[in-house]
C-alpha cells in the first residue's frame, strides 16, 4: 500500500517539521482558549447559582433601584408594595459582600426572621436567627472553613454575633454565605431605613391568563405602584446582578487579552513559517499549484492549530475548574461539566482565532511571485 | 502545416526598473513533441527564457504564446503550469517534509482523482524512474541522482505535453548525468512530450537535434 498524501495531512507534516514551535504556539492558544473556558465558566457557575437561589426560595420579581446598580431602597415602601394586588409576599432584604476575616470573604444576606426565604433553608444544626439581636446563620461552607458551631461567636467589624444556626441551603451561594437579621446587617452596613430590595411572590396568576402575561401585569402594576422602582422577572435580575454582571465582564475581558495573546502567537508562528518557506512555496506554485490553494494550505495549518490548541485549551479550562471545585472558597459554585454548547463556543473561537491569524501570512504567501520564491535563501 | 505548439514573439524582460535586461527581442518558435536545447553564459538569459516560457514570470513585453493562445491573458498561468508544464530543476527542489512517493503526489493535490489514485500514479511514476525501492525514503536518504530521478517523477505527474529542464544535470556527477538525459530523452520519445533543457554542458546541448544559442538576451543566429 503506497503511501498516500492528503491536503491535511500535507499541512500537519509542515506544521510537525518544527515540533517545539508548533507545540509551544499550542500551549500559547491552549493556555487562552483554557483561561477562557476556565473564566467563562466559572462566571456562568455563579449566574447559575444566582438563578438557583432565586428559583430555590420561590421569588417571582425582584424590586430594586431603577438607576443605580448597587440597589439601594428604603424600606417603607414594603408597606405600599404589599398593597398591590397582585403581590402574596414581599421581603425587604440586603444583599452585599464583606470580608469576614482577611482571608475570608463571603456573601451576606439581611433578612426578617419570619421571611419566606427561609424555607429554602434546611438546617444541619440549630435554628433561625431573631430580629433585633446579634444573631446570625452560617453555610455549611462558611461555618466549616471559619471553623464555627452553633453557639460560637463571630465577630463582624468589632461587633460578637452569636452563631443560632448552621444550614445548608438549595445553592452554593448560602452554603458560603452569611445570613443575619435585617436592622443588624443595616446597622453594620451603615444603612438604616435602606433595603437592596424587596423579593416578592406573586399570587397564583388567574385561569386563563398564560404565566407569562401575568409576570408582566404584575412587573406594570409594581412600577405603577412605586415609581422609581423596577420590577424585574427573578431570572432576568440573577442574570443582571452586579455581581454576576461584573463576574461576566472580568471573565470576557480577562479572556479576550488571553485570546488576543493566543492569535499573534499563530500569527507569529504562520508568519515565521511562510518566511522559512519561501522557496517550497515558490517550488508548489512552479509545479502548478494556484495561489489560492496555497492560501488554502496555509489557512489550514493555522486553523489546525487552532482546533488541536482547542481541544488542549478545553482540557486546560476544565482542568482549572476542577481545581476550583476542590478550593474551599470556590467549591460550592464552581460546576465542572462543561456544556456541549460551551464546548462548541471555546471550539469556535479557537478554530476562529487560527482563521483570523493564518490570514495575512496566507495572502503574503499566495501572493509571492513564483520566480521571486524559487530565488530565496 | 500545423501550427506551433509554443511562439515567442519579441520577448523582453528586464529587472531593476529596466537597468538591468536578461532578455531583449527573443523570438522563436516551438514544435509539439521537439526536443531543444538551450545554452550559453552564465546570466545570458536562458534560465529567464525558460521561467517565461514555463508561465513562472511574465514579460516586461512581447508575449508567449501556447497553442496561439496568449500565456498570461487568454491563457491562465496557473492552469497552464498545473496541466500543461513539468518543471525540473537544477537543484532538484524536494520537499523535505515528504517521503520520495509523497512529493510525487504533490503536483496533483486539488487536481486529479482521490487520494489513493494519486499514490498509485506517483508509484507507477517511481517504478518508470527505476525507484521502485525508494518510493519511502525522504529526499535526504536519497543520492543526488535519486533526487532527480524523483523530481522528473514529480514533473510527469498530471501528464504534462511539455518538460522544462533548468540544468537537470548541474548537480550530477558524469555517471548520473548521462542516465538523467537518457531518461529524459526516452520519456519525450516514449510520450511524445515537448523537451527544453537549458544547460551549459556542450555536449548535451549538441546532442539534442535542435540547439539554440543566447548571448547576452539574445538568440545567437
Amino acid at each position: 500500500m503506497p503511501s498516500q498524501l492528503s491536503f491535511t495531512g500535507f499541512a500537519w507534516k509542515n506544521l510537525w517539521r518544527r515540533r517545539l514551535r508548533t507545540l509551544l504556539t499550542l500551549l500559547g492558544i491552549g493556555m487562552a482558549i483554557g483561561a477562557f473556558v476556565a473564566l467563562v465558566g466559572f462566571s456562568r457557575s455563579f449566574e447559575h447559582e444566582w438563578q438557583k437561589l432565586y428559583s430555590a426560595s420561590g421569588t417571582d420579581i425582584a424590586v430594586v433601584d431603577k438607576n443605580f446598580m448597587n440597589s439601594s431602597v428604603n424600606q417603607s415602601l414594603q408597606g405600599k408594595l404589599r398593597a398591590v394586588p397582585v403581590i402574596s409576599q414581599a421581603e425587604p432584604m440586603i444583599f452585599n459582600i464583606m470580608d469576614i476575616t482577611p482571608e475570608v470573604n463571603a456573601l451576606i444576606f439581611g433578612w426578617l426572621d419570619d421571611s419566606y426565604e427561609f424555607n429554602s433553608l434546611t438546617f444541619s444544626s440549630g435554628g433561625r436567627f431573631h430580629n433585633g439581636k446579634p444573631e446570625i446563620i452560617l453555610g455549611e461552607l462558611l461555618s466549616k472553613n471559619l471553623n464555627k458551631k452553633v453557639g460560637d461567636t463571630l465577630d463582624l467589624q468589632g461587633s460578637n454575633y452569636t452563631v443560632t444556626g448552621i444550614f445548608h441551603g438549595g445553592t452554593g451561594l448560602e452554603a458560603g454565605a452569611v445570613i443575619m437579621p435585617l436592622d443588624q446587617l443595616q446597622v453594620l452596613s451603615s444603612l438604616q431605613g435602606k433595603v437592596s430590595g424587596f423579593h416578592v411572590r406573586l399570587k397564583p396568576a388567574p385561569i386563563g391568563e398564560s404565566a407569562a402575561h401575568y409576570l408582566k401585569r404584575a412587573q406594570a402594576e409594581i412600577e405603577a405602584a412605586l415609581p422609581g422602582l423596577n420590577a424585574q422577572p427573578a431570572a432576568d435580575r440573577a442574570s443582571n446582578n452586579q455581581f454576576v454582571a461584573l463576574a461576566h465582564a472580568v471573565a470576557w475581558g480577562t479572556s479576550c487579552i488571553a485570546l488576543l495573546m493566543g492569535i499573534l502567537g499563530i500569527a507569529n508562528t504562520m508568519a515565521m513559517s511562510v518566511f522559512e518557506r519561501t522557496r517550497e512555496i515558490g517550488i508548489l506554485r512552479a509545479i502548478g499549484w494556484k495561489a489560492w490553494r496555497v492560501l488554502l494550505l496555509i489557512q489550514v495549518e493555522a486553523t489546525v492549530l487552532g482546533f488541536v490548541g482547542g481541544f488542549i485549551g478545553i482540557a486546560f479550562g476544565w482542568g482549572a475548574l476542577h481545581l476550583l471545585s476542590t478550593l474551599p472558597q470556590t467549591a460550592s459554585i464552581v460546576s465542572t461539566s462543561l456544556s456541549l454548547g460551551h464546548f462548541a463556543e471555546a471550539m469556535g473561537i479557537s478554530v476562529l482565532s487560527g482563521l483570523l491569524a493564518g490570514a495575512y501570512p496566507a495572502w503574503r504567501g499566495a501572493h509571492l511571485s513564483p520566480v521571486e520564491a524559487l530565488r530565496h535563501d | 502545416m500545423t501550427s506551433p505548439q509554443l511562439e515567442v514573439r519579441n520577448l523582453t524582460k528586464s529587472y531593476d526598473e529596466g537597468r538591468i535586461e536578461a532578455l531583449r527581442g527573443v523570438s522563436l518558435t516551438i514544435n509539439a513533441g521537439e526536443y531543444i536545447a538551450i545554452s550559453g553564459a552564465s546570466g545570458s538569459g536562458k534560465s529567464t527564457l525558460l521561467q517565461l516560457l514555463g508561465g513562472l514570470d511574465v514579460p516586461t513585453s512581447g508575449e508567449v504564446l501556447f497553442e496561439n493562445a496568449s500565456l498570461g491573458t487568454a491563457v491562465n498561468l496557473d492552469e497552464y503550469r498545473a496541466h500543461r508544464i513539468g518543471f525540473i530543476f537544477q537543484a532538484f527542489y524536494l520537499l523535505p517534509t515528504l517521503r520520495a512517493i509523497e512529493n510525487v503526489q504533490v503536483p496533483m493535490l486539488g487536481v486529479s482523482g482521490n487520494a489513493s489514485n494519486r499514490a498509485d500514479r506517483a508509484e507507477v511514476l517511481l517504478r518508470e524512474m527505476g525507484l521502485e525501492h525508494r518510493l519511502t525514503q525522504y529526499p535526504n536518504e536519497l543520492s543526488a541522482g535519486e533526487r532527480q530521478r524523483v523530481a522528473i517523477a514529480r514533473a510527469l505527474a498530471n501528464n504534462p505535453s511539455i518538460l522544462l529542464a533548468d540544468e537537470p544535470t548541474g548537480n550530477l556527477d558524469s555517471v548520473n548525468s548521462a542516465r538523467i538525459m537518457e531518461m529524459l530523452t526516452g520519456i519525450q520519445q516514449k510520450r511524445g512530450m515537448t523537451l527544453i533543457i537549458v544547460t551549459h554542458e556542450n555536449d548535451i546541448a549538441h546532442a539534442a537535434p535542435r540547439h539554440i544559442r543566447i548571448r547576452d538576451g539574445r538568440i545567437e543566429p
